[in-house]
This record gives C-alpha cells, structure tokens and sequence, in this order.
C-alpha cells in the first residue's frame, strides 16, 4: 500500500530525490575548495558564528526624543534633525583585532526598530494595536513565516534578553522604554498614516483580502522602504564631508527664497539643503564619537601592536570624518561608514555596495604603486569587510525578515560588467575580492558576476573557483540582457548605453540604474560606478500566481480560510482559453489595486520619512537640491510587480490543459475535488514537515491516486517540451507586458520583477494542492525559472531551452538556481565545465544562474545535526545564508532540488 | 532600580550582543549579567546621571531639557553632552 508522496512518485516514474546525469557517491561529498581566513577575519567571523542577533532602543530613543522636540519644523528638516541627533548619540563600540570599525549599533550584530515607520509589530502582546493589527493582513503573513532555529536567531527569550519576532534578543531593561517609544509613534507612523489613507481606495476591501489570503506578500511603504538598489559612495570620495558641508552651504545659500521657475517644489530647495546639512553633521559627529573611542583604547590599552592599532584607527576616523579618503585602507573605511549610515536611516534590505572593486581601484592602484600596500594587506581588509558585511541585521516584522528574507539583507557586490567605453571592467581588486570570499566564506556581501563575452577567462574561472566553495556565489547574470533592460526602463528618462554599462545589481537580483562619475585621486581621473536610482522592487510585492490559479478555479474564494477574496467570476471554466482569461482578469484586478494603495504607502513615506542621506548620495539630488521625494535621483521608474510560483503555475496550467481540456482523462469537478482534498494526503502543517518525501497519505481508500498520477505525469517545464513551454512564453509576455500599463507614484510604468526570495515557502504554505500534483502547503518551486524539484529530468540544457523561450530583458530579472553535486565540478575540468555550463545559458538569453555546490546528503545532515554545521551556508534563491539560520521549509526546499551529478 | 552593577555597567565592557561582551582588560568574553569584577570602572548611563529621576520599572525622566522626556535608567550616555556624574549614585 502506498503511504507517502515518495511512493507515489516512484510509481509514477518520476522519483523524487531525483539525481541527474549520473549517480553519486553514498558517502558525503565535502565542498572542493576550501581555504582559511587570515587569522584576525578568523577571530572575528568566529566571534559572530558566537553572536546573537540583538536589537537596542538608543537610535529609537534619540530619533524620537528630538523628532517630538521639533514639533512645527519643516518636514524634512524636522527628520534629518531627528536622525542627526540619533547618529551623533549611538555608543561606539571597538572590538580588540578590528581594523575596519563601526556598526549599526553598539552590538556586534545590532540593529534596532524604526517605530516612525511601523510601531504595532513590536507593540506586539503588551498594546491593545496587537488587536487591531492582528485584523491586518501582515499578521496571517508573520503567523506563516518561520525563521530558522539555530545560529544567532533569539528564538526566545531567556535570562534577561527578550525574544522580539523570534529573532532579535533585547535586553529586558530597555523594552519598557522600546514600548514607551513606540506608543509616541501610534497613529503617527507611516503604517498608520498611509493604512488611513489606503483605505479610501474604492479597492481597498479586495486588498485587505488578498493580503489574508497571502495572495500578496507584504505592503512595502512601511516595511522596507528602500533598498534592493545600488549605494553610490562618489560624492563623499571625491569631496569628504567637509567638502560636502561646504557644497551644500553654498547651495542653500543659491537656492534661498527663490523658485527659479519652479513654483511646486523650487522654494524647498533651501530646506533640502539644510536637511542635507544637518544629517552630514550628525554622521560626522558619529564617526569622531569611534575616533574618540579608539583614542581612550589607545590610552588604555598596553600591548603595543593593538595600542598602534587603536591609534592609527583614531586617525583614520578622524581623517575620514573631514576629508577626502586617500588611502585604500581609509577609502574602505570610508565606504563602510557610509553603507551603515544608510542603513540607518530606514529599514532596509538589499542595499547592495555595488562594482566596489572598481571603486576601489583608484586607491588599490596608486597605493600598490607607491608601495604603501600590498595584496596580503588588501586581501585582509577584504575579509575584514566580508566579516563587517555579514554583521549586518535588518529589523524588520518576522514576516518580512524571516518569511520574505530568511534573515538575509542582500549586500550584492556586483563584479566585472563593462567599462563605460564598453571595454571589460574586471580588475585585479575583484580578483582579490573573490580570493576574499574564498578564503573568508560569509554570507555578506554576496557576489555577482556581471557576465559578458569581453570578460577575460582567469577571470571568469576564478568566479568558478569560487562557486566551488559552495556558498552559492557569484551568482551570475547576463551583463548584456541587464542593460536592454535598463534602457528600455529608462531611455525616456535619458539612458544612454554608455551610462547603461554602469549597471549592477541591487538586492539579490534586482536589475538597479547606476552611473559613471569622475573620480579624482592624486591627479589622475577614474570613472567609477555607481547607483542612481531610486529603490527597486518596491511597489508591488510578491503575487503567489498559484494561489491565483486556485481563486480561480473556485470562483474568487480562498480554499484555506473559506472567504472570498475576488468578486465570483460565475464561469463554468469550459475551456483552457476562459481559465486563461479569468486568471488574467484577477490577476489584473490585484495589481490594480495592490498599485494604488501602495502608492499611498510610499507617498506618505516620501512625505515624512524621506532619505537624506541616501539622496545626497545619488546623482542628482545636491545639484538639483531635490531629494528623493521630489524626484532628485537621476532615476525615478523603479517600482516593480513582483511575481512567485511562477513554475507551479506554469505546471498547474500544462496540467489542466493536458488531463481535463486536450486528452480529457478527468474532467474539472473532478480535479478540483482533488485538490481540496490534497490528492488524499494530509496537510503538511498536520505531518509537521515541508519535505515533498515526507507527506504522507490520509487513509488508504487510493481515491484520488489515478488523478493525482495524471497530474504528476503531464508535461513539466524544464524539458524542453513545447507543450508547457508555449504556456511559459505566452504568460511572461502577457505578465511583462501588463505592467506597464500600471503607474508608480512617480508618474512611471511598472515593470515585472521575477524572484522569489524565500516567500516560496510562506505562500506554499498558504495554498492548497496545485494541478502540477503538488500537495498543499508545501513549497513552491524556487525562483521564477527553476524547475520544481523532481521535474526536470532531461539535463540542464534541457532546461536552459524551457528557461530561454522568452526574452529575459522584458523583465528586471529572472532567476535559475541548479544544484550540483561537488563531483559534477571536480578539479580544473570542473571549473571549466561550470564556465560552459554558465556561458550557455547566459548565451541562449538566460538573466541569471546560481549554483549550490553541495552534496544533498551533507545538507540532510545537517538538519539532523545543525551543531555540526554552523557555518555551512547554501544559496536560496538570489541569496546565501547559513544553513543553520533558514526555516525548515526553506531547508526542506533546497534539499528537495534535483541534484545534478554530471553536467 | 536594580543597583547592582554588572559587567555591563563597565568601561570595559564591549558589547558583542545582548548576553555577552569582550572585556577590554582580559580581552575575554565575559557574560553581561555577571557582576562585575576588581577592574571595574563605571560607564555612563542615564541611573548614573544627576539629571535623571526614576520612574515605573526601567523608565525613567531626564530633567537636562526643559521638556524632562522619558529615559531609561540603562541607555548609555557616553557620547550625551549633558550627562552628569552623580557620585552618590555610582
């Protein structure tokens, strides 16, 4: 008698488990390449690997204390006060052995909560708002999302630290003071502005439901605001902040009670600049609160080598918070201080450092050259960062952090790409920065290959090298296909290609507009990239397409809380065609109305909570003396429908086609009683395991078997099949299509945005069987063009040829994840392979690939036996993170993937 | 008010996370919640300031502004200009 999922898929000749293009071996398989770090990264990722994720009240505690003083004050300038105070009051922490300082927070790994931006999520249990934002649909989303159990989440509380979403640890004394703060921010943040407003879109009762039912995943106005966009580090390289203070002086002194033309948004010039003012003295006084701390180490300390090196750390700072970087060890210093900064200033995930191999390279250069460094030292600063990089936490709700994110905060670090004259741009600095995440394996920053024809091959097999590490980066994504994307994006706001060779990529996969600028060291001029765009894939986040498919089928009611999410469509569903056009219809009517009301969210945003400094960074904003609220940035079309289930919806749709309209082999009724039913298994949730292999049937009546066999074995994407892959092309054309008929705040078109992050897992839970023979509540396929585990059984090129039907470039990103046995890549030939491998796709059109090197048996394992394997990290989707700190039905997913063994 | 002074109360304490931090005199991880040992040398905080009035549980006033906001007793004040020793309190 079959009694698992397993057995059924034995049976119906589609194995789960499955191994592909040859078998590996039983034992375990180690990842191929392995190095140390330098001894001080090593004591220092060490030190984190012992760190628990900790969150604090005193950015909080100042912002808000100085933001209520200021009743009255001009927006902006009111806000870049607040954050002054708040930078110029967080306590400096220096650790022994560190050469590159400063944090979030006082804590190692610290972060803390922005209540101006949300303040019910940690009012949580002690506020009568628990109530009222547990009848919001963010809570069904945290209820849903699950964070892993090991590594540095405080997953409850203990002793004195207390347990906040089940991942940050508080010290028990400043919780009181955290609620007392939040309540200042109760009906005053953007969650409650922007949720007054939103509600008089006419649609919004339709949102409200789609977001219960985790058809939608996550507002992005008050959750994290910005990010999944590129940083851009130049102004404050080329002129330090004393020369910026000085700019902006001379510009408010310009621009002051005059409107020069522009009778909107002219006369807040004066007051941007003073914004822009005020938040560059708060940082500096940042910077020098470290300085002085170095210097009372200094004094204190008596071992000679740490005391120099608390000495020359003052002087760095202290030469950092004025001038001009002009040293490699003083411009890294410089740009991490500058990553942290925006940081704080919103909740952000995926600000991504961008080429700063190539922002780098000026002080690399001339420093090599002049002797005043050599690799070893620039290799330790490197690891250094990596350690910094991995350091940082996002506070934000747990179904942000853990269901979207699974802790992750997608510091990209994009390599290679071309030069502004279209030469390659791969350096020796990247080398070493891919030599660093060799060597000092993190999850943070993660790498990005920017591929291209013109990339030389040493280079190109070092990213492979690297792969073989298994920590899933570089990823790599097609430099080529980015920039028509970006042109075809931004051409009406004056893309050139010139300007669109400077791309790089932000967040985990996010296509992100950056610039060239002229940067100045010692009389020589280096054009270095940078980010010039507002946020990517804010807007729109996260549409579960299956879940769609089976509002669908049951006439707009969501089958797991029996409530309607749509208006009834009344249809009999008679053929493909009208399943197709009523999908399309509902799928219309979500982004409509998700578009509109996030609209508002960011608006009020915008009007309250705007980036100071983050805009100062970005072209154009000191010229033109407008922030990002008033379009400062060079580009403003950023806002993005994002998409996941992609595969499974895909699936389904092959599915239905094949079994209930074309071989008619079951008719429709039949099928869907199916699916309420679950194929006759039980719930996911009631056999406690995410794993396809684990689910296990109901009873043993066999009711359902002979559908669920007919779903199993209809055509599958990932086999080069027309059948499914028609539906494939038909839908990305329609899908990338459609959102440019959709309109962001700022007056621009949509676009698509085709990654799954982790909310693969959350929105499978919520969903229930699926035609492609899927069970309910499992997970989702990973990404947008991965097959679903099991499924793709002809090879990888097979894939590539279902992945590449459609153009990739009419979308910012699509996303391929493969797993490979370490075997598969062996040796020199392997590393060659993995390049082929990769070059055939990116040459077919593919956008992006990622590979997880690593033996399925090692990752079994370390689930049994997590304490073993801290610091094992695998590639998710667009993102590496420790295993040991990924939700279980995240690690059920990745272990499901079909393991490739030849390739 | 809970007077006892920990680890946590000291100079020399760098805070790792919210349970731990290194200590600058041994260069050891020392847990925070452990009280303090020979080397102790107090670090700034509100409970240790002329100007703060205690409240309910872990809050706290600080009379250096006229508007007298909410403070807690362990916000760390190394870097807040108006921070007053109070010795009877150290």
């Amino acid at each position: 008698m079959i009694r698992t999922l397993a057995e059924v898929l034995e049976q119906s000749g589609t194995p789960i488990r499955l191994q592909a293009g040859g078998k590996a071996p039983d034992t375990v398989v180690d990842r191929e390449v392995k190095k140390e770090p330098c001894p001080r990264a090593k004591k220092l990722r060490d030190l984190y690997f012992q760190t628990l994720s900790s969150a604090t009240n005193e950015f909080p505690y100042w912002y808000t204390r100085k933001y209520f003083e200021l009743d009255g004050e001009v927006p902006v300038v009111r806000r870049a006060a607040a954050l002054k105070e708040a930078f110029s009051h967080l306590t400096p922490t220096i650790l022994p052995g560190e050469l590159l300082v400063m944090g979030k927070a006082h804590y190692y790994r610290g972060s803390f909560p922005m209540p101006w931006l949300s303040e019910a999520y940690y009012m949580a249990k002690e506020d009568e708002l628990y109530q009222a934002a547990l009848a919001k649909g963010s809570s069904s989303v945290d209820e849903l999302s699950k964070f892993g159990a090991g590594g540095g989440n405080v997953t409850e509380s203990f002793g004195n630290v207390v347990s906040i979403a089940g991942k940050f640890g508080m010290r028990r004394e400043e919780v009181p003071a955290l609620l007392h703060t939040a309540r200042e921010w109760v009906g005053r943040s953007v969650d409650d502005v922007g949720h007054r407003y939103e509600q008089m879109v006419p649609e919004y009762p339709m949102k409200e439901a789609i977001m219960r039912g985790i058809v939608c995943m996550f507002d992005s106005g008050y959750t994290l605001p910005q990010g999944r966009e590129v940083v851009n580090y130049y102004y404050l390289l080329e002129n330090g902040f004393d020369g910026l203070i000085q700019i902006a002086k001379e510009q408010k002194a310009k621009v002051a009670g005059r409107a020069s033309g522009d009778g909107l948004a002219g006369m807040n010039r004066l007051y941007n600049y003073e914004a822009v003012i005020l938040i560059l003295e708060g940082i500096q006084a940042w910077i020098l609160n470290y300085a002085k701390e170095a210097r009372r180490l200094a004094d204190f300390e008596s071992e000679p080598q740490q005391k120099r090196e608390y000495q020359e750390i003052a002087q760095r700072l202290e030469s950092v918070a004025h001038n001009k970087p002009a040293t490699f060890p003083e411009a890294i210093q410089m740009i991490w201080t500058i990553h942290v900064a925006v940081l704080n200033e919103d909740a952000i995930s995926g600000l991504s450092p961008g080429r700063v191999g190539q922002v780098l390279y000026p002080y690399y250069e001339q420093d090599k050259a002049a002797g005043r460094i050599t690799d070893d030292e620039v290799l330790e600063w490197l690891q250094l960062q990596r350690v910094k990089f991995t350091c940082i936490d996002c506070f934000a709700s747990t179904g942000v952090v853990g269901g979207v994110l699974s802790g992750n905060t997608f510091n990209n670090l994009s390599l290679g790409g071309l030069t502004k004259e279209g030469r390659s741009a791969a350096n020796d600095l990247e080398k070493l920065i891919i030599e660093a995440a060799i060597c000092c394996t993190s999850t943070q920053p993660t790498l990005t290959v920017l591929y291209d024809d013109k990339l030389a091959e040493d280079f190109l097999l070092k990213a492979t090298e690297c792969n073989k590490t298994g920590t899933g980066y570089p990823a790599w994504v097609n430099n080529r296909g980015a920039i028509d994307f970006l042109l075809n994006q931004y051409g009406p706001e004056g893309m050139t290609v010139e300007e669109g060779r400077a791309v790089a990529i932000g967040g985990c996969l996010e296509t992100s507009p950056c610039s060239w600028l002229p940067l100045h060291l010692d009389d020589k001029e280096y054009w270095i990239p940078g980010g010039s765009g507002q946020p990517t894939s804010v807007g729109v986040h996260f549409i579960s397409l299956p879940k769609i498919l089976e509002l669908v089928l049951f006439d707009g009611v969501d089958q797991r809380t029996g409530q309607p999410v749509y208006p009834p469509h009344g249809k009999k569903l008679e053929t493909y065609e009208e399943i197709v056009e009523v999908f399309e219809d509902y799928f219309r009517k979500t982004v409509d109305c998700l578009v509109a009301t996030n609209n508002i969210q960011h608006d009020i945003w915008r009007k309250q909570n705007m980036a100071v400094f983050n805009s100062l960074l970005k072209p154009d904003c000191l010229l033109k003396g407008h922030l990002i609220n008033e379009l400062g940035y060079r580009y403003n079309g950023t806002y993005s429908v994002e998409s996941c289930g992609t595969i499974n919806l895909i699936n389904s749709l092959a599915a239905i086609k094949k079994v209930v309209f074309d071989d008619r082999t079951a008719g429709l009724e039949n099928l869907k009683l199916a699916l309420k039913d679950n194929f006759g298994f039980k719930e996911a949730s009631e056999v406690r395991s995410f794993s396809l292999a684990d689910q296990r049937k109901k009873d043993e009546s066999g009711k359902w078997d002979y559908i669920h066999y007919l779903c199993l074995t209809a055509p599958k994407y990932g086999n080069d099949d027309p059948y499914v892959d028609t539906i494939l092309k038909n839908w990305e054309d329609w899908f990338c299509g459609m959102c440019h008929d959709y309109e962001s705040l700022n007056a621009k078109p949509l676009y698509a945005c085709q990654i799954s992050v982790s909310t693969h897992a959350p929105m499978g839970m919520a969903t229930i069987a699926t035609a492609d023979g899927r069970l309910a509540g499992t997970t989702f396929a990973d990404a947008s063009m991965s097959a679903y585990p099991g499924t793709d059984r002809n090879g990888p090129y097979a894939l590539f040829e279902s992945a590449t039907v459609w153009d990739h470039s009419l979308s910012q990103n699509s996303q391929m994840n493969l797993k490979l046995h370490p075997t598969a890549v062996g040796g020199m030939q392997g590393c060659k392979k993995l390049l082929a491998l990769t070059q055939a796709y990116m040459r077919k059109g593919g956008f992006h690939i990622q590979y997880n090197v690593v033996d399925s048996k090692m990752l079994r394992d370390a689930q049994q036996n997590p304490d073993n394997y801290r610091d094992l990290m695998v590639r998710v989707a667009g993102f590496t993170q420790y295993w040991v700190e990924i939700g279980k039905p995240i690690q059920d997913e990745v272990i499901a993937r079909t393991e490739y063994e030849g390739v | 008010m809970n007077t006892v002074l920990k680890h946590m109360d000291c100079r020399n304490f760098a805070p790792v996370d919210v349970a731990k931090g290194i200590c600058h005199h041994t260069k050891e991880l020392v847990l925070a919640d452990v009280e303090h040992c020979e080397h102790f040398v107090a670090t700034q905080k509100c409970k240790l300031c002329d100007h703060f009035v205690a409240g309910a549980q872990y809050l706290g006033t600080c009379n250096a502004v006229p508007q007298k906001p909410m403070t807690y007793p362990d916000l760390i004040t190394v870097t807040c200009e108006m921070f007053m020793a109070a010795a009877a309190k150290a």
